[in-house]
This record gives structure tokens, sequence and C-alpha cells, in this order.
């Protein structure tokens, strides 16, 4: 069984934030308003994210593209009551929405930020893309033709793709990737399986410098960082 | 009971009872699929090759269209200007084209009165009527010998509308076609002119550079072509064996300066002594490409004297507040560091002496060689496109073709420029050089994009009949007297390529991936049907090219390759490129580049100015002329476009809008941005609504403290600050162009945006 993880080459990045709109299309992600980004209530399954340090004239700011981190020991399994949020095998941490109560611990327990609450109002259509799912022969299942209320989500990994992929004997990081690696333009992102030594994930993380996020909680997230 | 609740309840009892839609079967038992699935319908998929329009790189575009839906946008990967990848922008193509907020009908304005904040009453109309109307004015215009007083303006459209404008302006016999350039990089251009001829942005051949020195060239967010930056900084970066070294010189922190492996702050407006001793450095340091400089440049010893006696690093550190060893080093490093490219961007050279500036930092890529070769500056080459047949020339067209152009291009006011954009509402307001009867303006939205904004809601107040063309209700066609809708890039036909960048040549269809929008049209579309209702010589000059916007295009394109595959494919290549053209590229009356400008000299004389010193023919630095007094004004405002500002009029998609500014984290605003220290300095507190006034306006906007501005420099983001249409943009934000002042660049006519004076208080 692979184990499909991410990753993202800052030195190669480009802050374009080609990533967040790219899932925001793939994925139907409700877009949001002044008054949602005010109250923090935007929908976000990719965001990328600034840090700055130092004074002026030595600056310096990271521009970080966040997906979800996909923990190997996720935080927000751990703590879901319904068992809504749970790691396939391939390593994938998905969200039921059938089984999603809506409680947010996941989204408290997640160092990542990574997870969001959908409180769109339902008659809202607007949100809804009236459009039918996509051809299935070329990427599979897509899930989200309307949304889930009420329930938490956050990025797949676009396993409807992966999934699809497989099924057609395709090869995953190379001709099947997710949204986001496909539409990079700096091409900074990699997507593969982490157990297979001749990847491309496997071939950057053994070839230059790397950092996880918040490594000192232990999660033994599945997107890696490579420095300069 | 809602569904959340229930859904609660339904979890917290335990009870696995589904909702009356959602679980399929199979997906309920396998664990890779545990969403809500819809009933399979019957669906149309289709992969249709176009291309983009929300900026003018124009990108190769693959657009999925589901029953009669798009979809999605990713990028052709047949096109290798940016290796089959696109920006961010293109996929917001998807909003621009469902909009909710666009026009389906021609609109009447009722109200005679206009400005801003008085209500149009529009009127829908028929498109009989509306064309009918335009077609009765302009006739009576060209029967009264008056053709030259139609003015035709036009934003961000394809090249094949751009075209076909051209053509229109040509036939009806106005010399009045004024573009978008103006406001552009005209002063890009006009600095290449003066060193090798070329009237035209410089291309770069970035898969094989080493080292990129930019002069406030924010590649990463407003570069041209956008995309192609994009793709190969990350290709120079982790794609070939040596990882090629950027260094950014800016005031902004952008994120450019935030990606380069140093940012250098710089004094605004002193790029060009920087330039200048940069090539001090590279001369007295012996460095220079002998080879190149000896055989192929003209002009060198006048250059070297006045490089070597006026911009010595040391003199030039006080001008520029660089430290003498970083200007040192970073010449060193350009000298020795092979290929390498100096490029300039907007924050360099869109200031009053812009030609000069561009010009001295254009000869340093001559100084080391880096002329028409691997990894280094190259030459555009475009694709030949069918030539139009011969326009019908009659005495009207020859009368008007003759007039003054009412922008004074080539005049002593602007002697070399090609477009004065921002001289237009000058024109109007005053009648020079003759009173304006009647506009139309094509996809433009000058009255937000122009410094000194204001001017043009007046200028185009007193214009008697303005029909404005456009998707939607921009800030411009607010004063329209008739509005028709067009179609966005996505229901249109049309050819396109990307402004220079590639070198080689690079053609884009553009074909209809969706219906038309109500009853919108193309601009190619209703120029021909406009043409056909005029009759007479308009009308035979819209012959023999097709008879509608797909023929037109067919009949241009048909000299690149078979029409079917065209349509397929989405792109026509050429990639061949010929390096090293030294014995015929250069347009010079030297037939070499030239650090003594004789293309500049050959104009003066020819205007009968004749400029005793030889300075004015060579790249220099000059102190920039500031509007407002120091004193008063302390700061200088410095406003810049961030990637998520769309470049066709509208800023009305929430995608762009919630990632407006990534570096601060935020969207849906733009905000004041000032050095921490002068700020705390001005007693103000972070996020707090502030003043910002110039000698030409004032806007309340929200403070930033940042620790990525040079301390004289107030930053404002463009591209917000709408208030005609728009759910998702109206009221958002505001436009700093209000605040500035009106200014040009004395030999291109650009204008000036970065050499405005403002001062910072509380509200």
């Amino acid at each position: 069984m692979p184990r499909w993880g991410m990753v993202i080459d800052l030195d190669k990045c480009t802050g374009c934030q080609a990533c967040t709109v790219a899932c925001k299309e793939e994925n139907n992600v409700p877009h949001g308003s002044p008054e949602e980004q005010k109250r923090a209530r935007e929908i976000y399954w990719h965001k990328v994210i600034a840090v700055t340090q130092g004074k002026y004239p030595r600056v310096h700011t990271e521009l970080i593209p966040m997906p979800c981190m996909h923990c190997d020991q996720a935080p927000c399994v751990t703590v879901c009551p319904a068992k809504a949020t749970y790691r396939r095998e391939d390593g994938i941490i998905v969200q039921d929405f059938r089984r999603c109560i809506g409680c947010k611990y996941c989204m408290v327990a997640c160092p990542y930020g990574a997870r969001s609450f959908n409180n769109k109002e339902q008659e809202k259509k607007a949100y809804h893309r009236q459009d039918s799912p996509p051809d299935r022969s070329v990427w599979g299942q897509w899930p989200f033709p309307t949304r889930t209320h009420g329930v938490v989500e956050k990025c797949t990994f676009c396993f409807h793709r992966i999934d699809q992929g497989l099924k057609e004997g395709k090869k995953i990081g190379k001709e099947v990737v997710p949204a986001c690696v496909e539409d990079c333009p700096a091409m900074a992102r990699s997507f593969g399986d982490l157990d297979d030594a001749s990847s491309e994930v496997s071939r950057l993380l053994s070839s230059r410098s790397w950092i996880r996020l918040r490594e000192d909680l232990d999660t033994k997230c599945k997107v890696y960082y490579l420095l300069k | 009971m809602d569904r959340r609740t229930f859904l609660k309840l339904s979890a917290l009892t335990g009870a696995a009872l589904g909702l009356n839609r959602v679980v399929s079967p199979s997906s309920a038992m396998s664990s890779s699929a545990p969403l809500q699935i819809k009933p399979q319908k019957m669906t149309e998929v289709k992969w249709i090759n176009t291309s983009c329009l929300n900026c003018s790189a124009r990108c190769a575009i693959r657009v999925r269209v589901i029953n009669g839906q798009a979809v999605k946008i990713t990028g052709n990967p047949l096109s290798l200007t940016s290796e089959g990848k696109v920006c961010p922008r293109a996929h917001i193509g998807l909003q621009v084209l469902y909009d909710s907020e666009r026009i389906g009908f021609p609109l009447k304005r009722r109200n005679r009165e206009k400005g801003k904040g008085i209500d149009p009453e529009w009127v829908p109309i028929s498109w009989d009527q509306a064309l009918t109307e335009m077609a009765n004015r302009l006739k009576s215009l060209r029967e009264a010998a008056q053709a030259h007083k139609l003015l035709l303006l036009y934003g961000l459209n394809t090249r094949s509308a751009e075209d076909i404008i051209s053509r229109f302006a040509e036939a009806f016999g106005t010399p009045n076609l004024i573009s978008g350039n103006g406001l552009d990089e005209e002063s890009e251009k006009s600095g290449n002119w003066m060193a090798d001829g070329h009237y035209e942005s410089c291309a770069y051949d970035l898969d094989r550079t080493q080292y990129l020195l930019l002069f406030g060239a924010d590649l990463l967010e407003s570069g041209k072509p956008l995309s192609r930056f994009l793709r190969k900084w990350g290709k120079l970066r982790r794609e070939k064996p040596n990882r090629a070294k950027m260094i950014m010189i800016h005031p902004r922190y952008s994120v450019t300066a935030a990606k380069s492996d140093e940012w250098i702050p710089i004094h605004p407006g002193t790029d060009a002594a920087l330039a200048m001793a940069i090539a001090n450095v590279i001369i007295a340091e012996d460095l220079y490409d002998k080879n190149f400089v000896h055989h192929w440049t003209a002009g060198f010893d006048l250059y070297k004297k006045l490089v070597l006696g006026h911009y010595s690093p040391r003199a030039v550190s006080e001008i520029t507040g660089i430290p003498y060893e970083t200007i040192h080093r970073i010449a060193m490093e350009f000298a020795q560091v092979k290929p390498a490219i100096a490029l300039r961007g907007r924050g360099a050279i869109n200031w009053p002496e812009g030609s000069y500036t561009s010009y001295a930092i254009f000869c340093l890529n001559a100084l080391v060689g880096s002329i028409d070769l691997p990894g280094g500056i190259i030459y555009q080459e475009n694709p030949r496109y069918k030539n139009l047949p011969p326009f019908a020339e009659d005495p009207i067209v020859r009368k008007g073709k003759v007039q003054p152009f009412l922008d004074f291009r080539g005049t002593e006011k602007f002697f070399n420029a090609k477009v004065v954009t921002n001289q237009v509402p000058e024109s109007i307001s005053k009648n020079i050089p003759y009173p304006i009867e009647m506009a139309m303006g094509f996809h433009c939205n000058f009255n937000m994009s122009a410094p000194g904004a204001g001017r043009w809601d007046e200028a185009l107040k007193k214009i008697p009949y303005y029909v404005h063309i456009s998707p939607f209700v921009s800030e411009m066609a607010l004063y329209a007297d008739l509005i028709l809708p067009s179609t966005t890039y996505l229901e249109e036909w049309g050819y396109d390529h990307s402004p220079p960048g590639s070198g080689f040549a690079e053609a884009r269809i553009k074909q209809p991936v969706v219906k038309p929008y109500g009853e919108a049209k193309s601009s190619i579309d209703i120029l021909f049907s406009l043409a056909k209702r005029m009759g007479g010589g308009v009308e035979r000059s819209f012959g023999h090219m097709g008879e509608d916007s797909e023929g037109f295009v067919k009949h241009r394109t048909s000299t690149l390759m078979p029409w079917k595959e065209f349509l397929a494919k989405g792109v026509w290549i050429d990639p061949k490129y010929n390096y090293k053209k030294y014995d015929r590229i250069f347009n010079t009356p030297s037939k070499k580049f030239e650090f003594f400008s004789g293309n500049l000299r050959s104009l003066l004389i020819k205007m009968g100015r004749r400029p005793k010193e030889d300075l004015h023919y060579l790249p220099h630095y000059e102190e920039a002329n500031f509007l407002g007094e120091k004193e008063r004004y302390p700061f200088i405002l410095h406003p810049y476009q961030p990637l998520m500002t769309l470049e066709n009029g509208s800023q009305n998609y929430p995608w762009a809008q919630e990632i407006f500014l990534p570096m601060h984290g935020i969207g849906w605003a733009n905000l004041v941005e000032i050095n921490s220290e002068t700020a705390r300095r001005l007693k103000l507190k972070d996020g707090e609504e502030v003043w910002v006034e110039s000698p030409f306006g004032k806007i309340k906007a929200r403070v930033k403290f940042s620790e990525g501005l040079h301390p004289q420099v107030v930053a404002i983001a463009c591209g917000q600050g709408h208030y005609s249409y728009g759910r998702w943009q109206r009221e958002i934000g505001v436009n700093p162009n209000g605040l500035i002042g009106v200014d040009f660049d004395r030999i291109s006519g650009q204008a000036a945006f970065f050499n405005t004076r403002v001062k910072i208080y509380k509200t």
C-alpha cells in the first residue's frame, strides 16, 4: 500500500497562490466574503501564509503554501468523537461529511489550521456549482457537486483523482497529481509514494534538506518543505 | 428541525440513517469515497483549447466544459512560452465568465446628467436600435468631414480585436486611436529604442540565465508575461545544474523581493544612478565584455567618460542610500557571473526621466555582452498573420488622418511618444487641438487605472456622445450614453500572442467555450455590423477579410496552420530562434548597439531641436521631480500591482479578492503600508484608519506597519476602490491613482506613477 505525500520546494515557489485558486476550482470550495474574513470564517482547503521575521532592512518573509499535512499521527483523528475523520490505508486523512457533527474539535486540535467549518446557509445556492460532476473517466468521481453545510471540511489530496488514476493503472505522481500540484506554474510541488524509494518525492527528500512543520508535536505529517 | 440539527441527532443516537439522497451502497462500503454522490446523469464533457485575457500575457489555456458549462481552466501543455503553465489569474477566468452582474442587453442612458453618484437611469434597448443610433451619429460626423473628432479608446483586448479597432479608426478617418499602453511600460520601450532601435519591450532567454538584477521589476506579481516568469523562476532555481541568483532592488519588499536571494532597498527614483555606478565599477575593474563592446557598440568612449567621471560608487551611495560595498559587490557579481541580465520594472522607470533610466539599465546588458545570446536579452518575433487587404481611402479619410493627434504624440511636448494615454483628458477638457464629438471605449477603465483618475471623469462628462463596450458596467461605463455588452474572452473568436518574453513566435486561438451571456456580442462582431450599417468607404474597408469574428480570425491565421488543426491544438509555434544576429538586429544609425543614442539625436535634429550637450543622448541620472513640497508632504506614494489584480477593469472576483495581499495575509481590502519605525514616529496605531493626502486628493484607509518598506515610502496596492458595479468589489478598498499627480516621461509620454508626495495623519 502506498503512503501518499507531498513535497513543496520553497526555493522554487513563487508565492503566486495558483495552488489556492486551483484547489477552490477543483473542489468547488465556497468562496468567502469581507464579513466572513473579518470573522475568520472563510473556507480554505489550501492557503498560502506569510511568516515575517526581522527588522527593516534585514527582513525576511517566507511564503508557505499550506495544504492539509495528512499526518500519520493526526490529532484531528484522535479527537473526533464521531469517527468522521479518519486515516485511509494509503495515509490520506479524510472527512466523512455524513458522520461529522460539526463539533469543531478537530479544528482546535489541528496544529496547522488546515480545517474549515462550512457555515454557509443552505439556501445560498450561489455556493452550489450548477454543473454536473466532471468526466469520471478522466479524474474519477467528483465528490462535491453541491456542498454540505454545518460540517468541517479540508484538503483531500484530491483523492478522487488518485482513486480513479489507480483504477486505470495510471502512474500516480506523474500522470495523476492533485490539482495544486498540476497547476503550480513554478513546478514547486511534487506528489507521490513516500515509501517508494524510486518516486520523485523520495528522490527529492534524499537529495535536499527539508523540514516538516511543527516537528515537535510528532504528528509525522506527510507534507515536506524543501529549503534553499 | 434543520439539516444540521438532524445530522447531529442522528450521529448522537448512533442511528446510521442516511439522508434521502446521499449514500449509494457502493460508496458506503468502500473506505475511499465516503462522501455524497449525486445520481449519474448523461454528461457531455469537452476540453476546449483557447487563451486567457485576464492580463496582457494572453496564455494558452484549456477549458473543461461539462454540459455547456465551463468548470475548470488549466494551461495548454503545447504552449512553450510558459511551458503549458498558467498563473492564478487564468483560473479566475471562471468567475469572469460567470460574474453574476454582467450585462446582457445594450443599455441606453436616460438621465442626461453625468457624474459620480448620479444614476444614469439605464434603459435596455435592442441591438438594432443601438447600432442604428451609433451608425447615424458616425455617418453624420463623416459627412461633415469631422471624422477626426471621433476618439477610440481601448484597454486590454485580444490582438484580433485590437487589429479590428485600429482598422476601424483607419477606415473611418480618425488619427485618435488611444490604447492604455501609455499607462504601462512605454518608457521601457523608449529606452530600448535609444539603445538598439527597437521600440518594444525586451524578451529574456530565461532558461540559461545565471544572474538576474531586478530594478523595480516585480516579476512574480506584475511581470509580463507573468506565467512565463513564474515558470522560469522555478526552472532558474532548481531545474538546471547551477542555481541562478536573483537580486531585487526596490523600495518595497514585494513577493519578488521575498523570493529573491537579496533585497536591496533603494531611495525612490534613483535607479538610473545605481545603474551608472554599476557600470562605473564594471568599467573601472576592466570587466566589461571587450569583444562585444569593441565590435558591436558605438559611443562607448563618451559613455565611459561620463560613467567614470560622475558616477563613482561612493557618490552614488549617497544618492541611492545603498552602501558602497553593496554596489561594488553586485557590480562585480553582475559582470562575472555569466550570462546575467539586468531587468527593469515599472517601479524603476515609470518616472519623469523614465526613458533615461530604462536606457541606463539596458546598457548594463550590453556592457557584459548579454545581448541576443543564450541566457541574455533576446528579440521577440511575432506570428506573421495574413496581411489585411488595403483599406478604402476616401477623401474623408485623407482629410481626417492628417489632423494632429489628440494626445500630442510626436510633437514638441512628447517627441518620441507612440501613445500618451493620460494626456487625453486634458486635451478633451481644454478642446485642444480640437473638440471631440464622439468617443468609443473598448474594455478600458481609465478613470480607475490612470494617475489623476478624477480628470477622466470630467473629460468623459464633456464628450457629447460616449459609447462604452464592455461585459460589465465599469466606472468608465458610468459616463456612457450607450453601453454595448461585449462577450468575455471565453465566449468569442480571436487570435492572440504574448507581449515580448519568449523570443520565438507563438500564436493562440480564442474560440467560444460556452454560449455568450444574454445578447452579448464580441467587439469584432460589433465593429463588423457597425461598418455594414455605415456603408461607403468604411464598409468597403471591412470587406475581403471574413464576414464576422470567426471568418476574420480564420482569414488572418490562414498563414499559420490549417484551421482545424489550430482549433484542435490551440497554439501555433515557431520555436526556432537564431542568436547573435548582431549584423542585422540593431536599428540605429551606426547599425550597432549605441551607448550614445544616434536615434534620439537624429529625431531631435529632425524636430529642429538641437541640445548641444552630449548628455542628452547618453544614459544618465537626473534627480526626480516630485509633485508636492517635501516639507508639507514628507512621504513618497508607491502604488503597486499585486498579482491578484486583474487587468480587465474589474475586480468583482471573490477568488482574487479573498487572497488579495498574500504578504499581509488579508483580502477584500488594500492597506496604507508604511515602515514601522516611521509609523511609530508618527504615533500611529497598527490597523487604525488614517488619511493619506497628496496635493491632488486624499483617501482614508487602514494603516499597516511593515518591515519591508523604505522609510520614505507609503505603499498602497492598486486594483481596489471600485464604485460602479459588483457586489464583490464595490466600496472595497481605495484607489491610490486618485492621489497621483499628472506627470509624464518627457520622451515617451509614459505616465509617471511614483513621484507624488503624500502626508499621513490620523482620522
